[in-house]
């Protein structure tokens, strides 16, 4: 059940005495959490930048870009070239998901809130961990570098389908970075994910069985999971993309451009989704898994039914794996492969409907507290509730005819990949600032955020779900060539004023974010009155995180017990504390071992 | 032949030649007119999509609200000081609870979508055989590449690739009430071939050739776009769809068929890149 030999796995280990060791090239995972931390933030804002200009286009095609256009689009007096936009959406896509949301989401909280709740001194690979920070600074580098190649940035879209993204659709360096740099952002990944996956399989403190983990730790480690399984899929597709780039082969490239041995572009779409729908879920599990936590920590109730939003995380992560044909539906696949994907895409929605079962029942009937973590932790349900649903007309084929590479695609995955999952990182930085940083941040100034992000974000992606209903195609430097988008030019431009509205209410964060690290009020161990094991030392925490390693009693959502709040003082009980003998009744707060029968009474 | 004549035969020549050619010269595709609403529905059997659609979006607003409805309660009720009700949530009649939503919501929506899915496949959209089988069924093939659609009609022989094909420029002619099969291939990198008016699209991949088939309903012109990423230029691939009356779509076949046999070069292989059609 419980980990072996937690002290003699895990000694207690000194802080590094220089500079470097301490803040560059640490291994402790608390470092490598903020340091991944930043970095998400960086490219963030690079992305959100891209955004904020590709909704220029939207609004106003070819016009000059006020402000920073001169700057950047000098050669065409301002305005955005065709070529330019598309490496704009190209990589926004690709630095949102890969150099965004996967630094935050996974990276920064999975080596922060992996070892700390599960009550471990560190990863099981510190050094591993250290690599798997540096490949993605280093792939980080390398998107940099393609967006200043002589021939132009890569321009072939997120999903860089061949064979427009070999040298038959974009020859020159900028593709190639790019796919080079998606390739070690991968690496990244792995190696991070071979850390996560043992960590938790091996480092638990004693006690702290499978079902006692907190929610986040289990969406964190499938996360993992599927990261090891399906990067290495990516990995694959882009080594061949790049022989097809640099060696001259034809694995992907057919038609009338082939030469004697043509491949096959649609292998590597399957090679692509294989990876690219799990990484979905990749994206958003963690952020689930935050969810079914901060819902229990802020409406002082337990989670309803633990196992089962386990086990709808664990079923969601092994349909990933069988439901990506679902991208492909047009590209000429056998009827029954689609029907059949179609089928397990729809099936897939059951395990979701129960984790939002779960979560409405746990706030339901509880005592609420409105701090900015659990605000954050509504609107991820909101706007997945809305990524989800406006999801099944794209699963389902015959609307899928229609809908496919239209807008309602783009705002569909943004309410999904994009608004959860931002939401969620903000959620996870605003509840887990303590043990970042020590301190503690702003709650108005995070209201204010709160409240202008989740209408804004709601409103930007809502209104591309409805464009894309009128038929807009994603991807388009000018939608209004097109007769029967024409119409459509004052509704993109309300969309584009509420992305700016909400890119600008992104300074509010900053300014939160950046004044609070340095100047923010100092937290105390506990703030938030939360039971689970990184609650239970200093914030921030010592280089070893915890001396002795705690022995975990019961589960991590013991709130509201009306039979202990007289005997501890309190509305919830910690992982680790024995309650007075009197007041406890052996196997009640087990949530292993515990019997159905005598739960939920 | 007096000079008048011969201005009115050029006078005439020039209106008809105009008229068969270039009819679309005296319409343009209407624009639409809510941005809340599909594009206009011209094709026979495009409303199984739009209901489909609507439907569906119907019921998850009724989720949607549901699941607000609940949430609100609880953010202004569910709060400050409100007695927490202490429930683990995994007791039998829970489970059940639980399971029996998840499985109504289930059999309800996404088996409402995966019937009429089914069904509008096998009975038209991926039914190739009923078009097939009819006599009136128009074919066309059209070759997707940077940045422009060439479709290509077999002429009054019925077959591809010979002098009597007619080849056309983002420019295609269809009859009204009647099936037209589109063959798709694509000489460089992935199209995709849409049709908003008749609520369809198809990937022309390189290498490969796939089918779609609709019937217009009505006359008119329509967007032709490209929904797949297909290069710097992209936004630029943008086609005709002029759906006619039948004797003005026979009318001008023939003439066009007639042209193209002119000036057909049978050592010029580049006009050639049709291909024998495909039985699927």
């Amino acid at each position: 059940m419980s980990a072996p030999g937690p002290t003699d796995l895990q000694p207690i280990h000194t802080a590094p005495d220089s500079f470097i060791k301490r803040y560059i090239f640490s291994t402790d995972h608390k470092v490598i959490a903020r340091q991944f931390l930043w970095l998400g933030f960086f490219f963030m804002a690079i992305g959100g930048v891209e955004a904020m200009m590709i909704r220029w286009q939207w609004a106003h095609p070819g016009e000059p870009v006020p402000f920073i256009g001169n700057l950047l689009f000098g050669a065409s007096g301002g305005a955005i070239s065709p070529a330019q936009y598309n490496a704009l959406f190209t990589t926004h896509g690709l630095i949102m998901i890969f150099w965004a949301i996967t630094p935050t989401l996974i990276g920064s909280f999975g080596n922060l809130c992996i070892p700390l709740m599960i009550g471990a001194r560190d990863m099981a690979f510190p050094k591993l961990n250290m690599a798997s920070f540096w490949f993605a600074a280093l792939s980080g580098g390398m998107v940099i570098a393609s967006l200043l190649c002589p021939l132009g940035p890569g321009g072939a879209g997120w999903t860089t389908y061949a064979p427009l993204s070999t040298n038959v659709g974009t020859p020159g360096w900028g593709q190639t970075w790019l796919v080079m740099a998606i390739f070690f952002i991968g690496l990244s990944s792995i190696t991070g994910g071979i850390n996560y996956v043992t960590t938790v399989i091996r480092l638990r403190a004693p006690g702290m069985t499978w079902m006692r983990l907190p929610l986040t730790v289990w969406g964190l480690w499938l996360t993992a999971i599927l990261n090891v399984l399906f990067v290495p899929v990516l990995g694959s597709a882009g080594l061949l993309l790049l022989l097809d780039r640099l060696a001259g082969t034809e694995f992907f490239v057919a038609g009338a451009l082939a030469g004697a041995n043509a491949g096959d572009p649609i292998v590597f779409q399957h090679l692509f989704w294989i990876f690219g729908h799990p990484e979905v879920y990749i994206l958003i599990l963690p952020a689930w898994g935050i969810v079914g936590d901060l819902v229990s920590f802020f409406c002082r109730k337990p989670a309803y039914w633990y196992k089962g939003s386990v086990y709808a995380m664990v079923a969601v992560s092994i349909l990933s794996t069988v439901v990506y044909g679902h991208h492909m539906f047009l590209t000429g696949m056998s009827p029954l492969l689609g029907k059949s994907f179609m089928l397990l895409t729809l099936i897939i929605s059951v395990p979701a409907e129960m984790l939002f079962l779960n979560w409405i029942h746990t706030i339901w009937k509880g005592n609420m507290r409105k701090d900015t973590p659990m605000l954050f932790t509504l609107g991820v349900i909101f706007v997945f509730g809305l990524g989800g649903l406006t999801g099944l007309h794209l699963g389902t084929i015959s609307t899928d005819l229609y809908l496919h590479d239209t807008m309602w695609v783009v705002g569909h995955f943004h309410l999904t990949m994009a608004a959860a999952s931002f939401l969620a990182v903000m959620a996870g930085t605003h509840f887990w600032f303590p043990k970042y940083f020590g301190t503690l941040m702003n709650e108005r100034l995070g209201k204010t955020h709160f409240y202008l992000s989740v209408t804004l974000i709601t409103l930007v992606f809502m209104c591309q779900v409805v464009v894309g209903y009128a038929g807009q195609q994603r991807r388009l430097y000018d939608p209004y060539i097109y007769t029967f988008l024409q119409h459509l030019q004052p509704l993109n431009q309300w969309t584009s004023y509420f992305a700016w509205a909400l890119g600008a209410t992104q300074f509010i964060f900053l300014y939160n974010f950046v004044h609070s690290v340095f100047w923010g009020e100092k937290a105390s161990e506990n703030p938030w009155d939360v039971g689970t094991l990184e609650w239970s030392i200093p914030s921030p925490p010592e280089v070893h995180n915890f001396n002795p390693i705690p022995t975990v009693v019961r589960g991590p959502h013991e709130y509201g017990d009306p039979k202990f709040m007289e005997a501890v003082g309190r509305d919830y009980l910690t992982q680790t504390e024995t309650i007075p003998p009197q007041a406890d009744e052996p196997g009640r707060h087990e949530s292993g071992p515990e019997p159905l029968s005598q739960a939920g009474k | 032949m007096t000079r008048f004549t011969r201005c009115f035969h050029t006078a005439l020549a020039t209106f008809l030649g105009a008229w068969l050619l270039n009819a679309p010269a005296f319409a343009a595709v209407q624009p639409e007119e809510s941005a809340w609403r599909m594009p206009r529905d011209v094709s026979v059997e495009g409303h199984r999509i739009d209901w489909l659609i609507d439907i569906t979006t119907v019921f998850i607003t009724i989720l949607f609200v549901i699941m607000c409805y609940l949430l609100a309660v609880s953010f202004f009720k569910h709060t400050d000081g409100h007695e927490v009700h202490y429930d683990h949530g995994d007791g039998k009649k829970q489970i059940t609870f639980a399971l029996s939503v998840s499985a109504v919501i289930f059999l309800w929506i996404d088996g409402n979508l995966f019937y009429f899915s089914i069904k509008d496949l096998s009975e038209v959209f991926w039914n190739f055989d009923a078009p097939e089988q009819r006599e009136d069924a128009v074919r066309i093939q059209i070759n997707a590449h940077q940045w422009a659609w060439d479709a290509r009609y077999a002429g009054p022989d019925g077959e591809f690739n010979t002098a009597d094909d007619v080849v056309t420029l983002n420019d295609i002619r269809v009859p009204v009430n009647r099936p037209v099969i589109l063959q798709l291939a694509a000489t460089d990198v992935i199209h995709s071939f849409y049709l908003p008016n008749m609520r369809l699209k198809q990937d022309a991949v390189p290498g490969m050739i796939n089918p779609m088939w609709f019937e217009a309903k009505e006359t008119g012109e329509f967007d032709i776009a490209c929904a797949q990423h297909c290069g710097a230029h992209h936004y630029l691939m943008k086609g005709l769809l002029t759906i006619l009356e039948n004797d003005a779509y026979e009318a001008w076949a023939a003439e066009a068929s007639r042209r193209s046999a002119l000036a057909f070069d049978d050592s010029n292989s580049e006009l050639q890149w049709g291909w024998t059609w495909k039985e699927i």
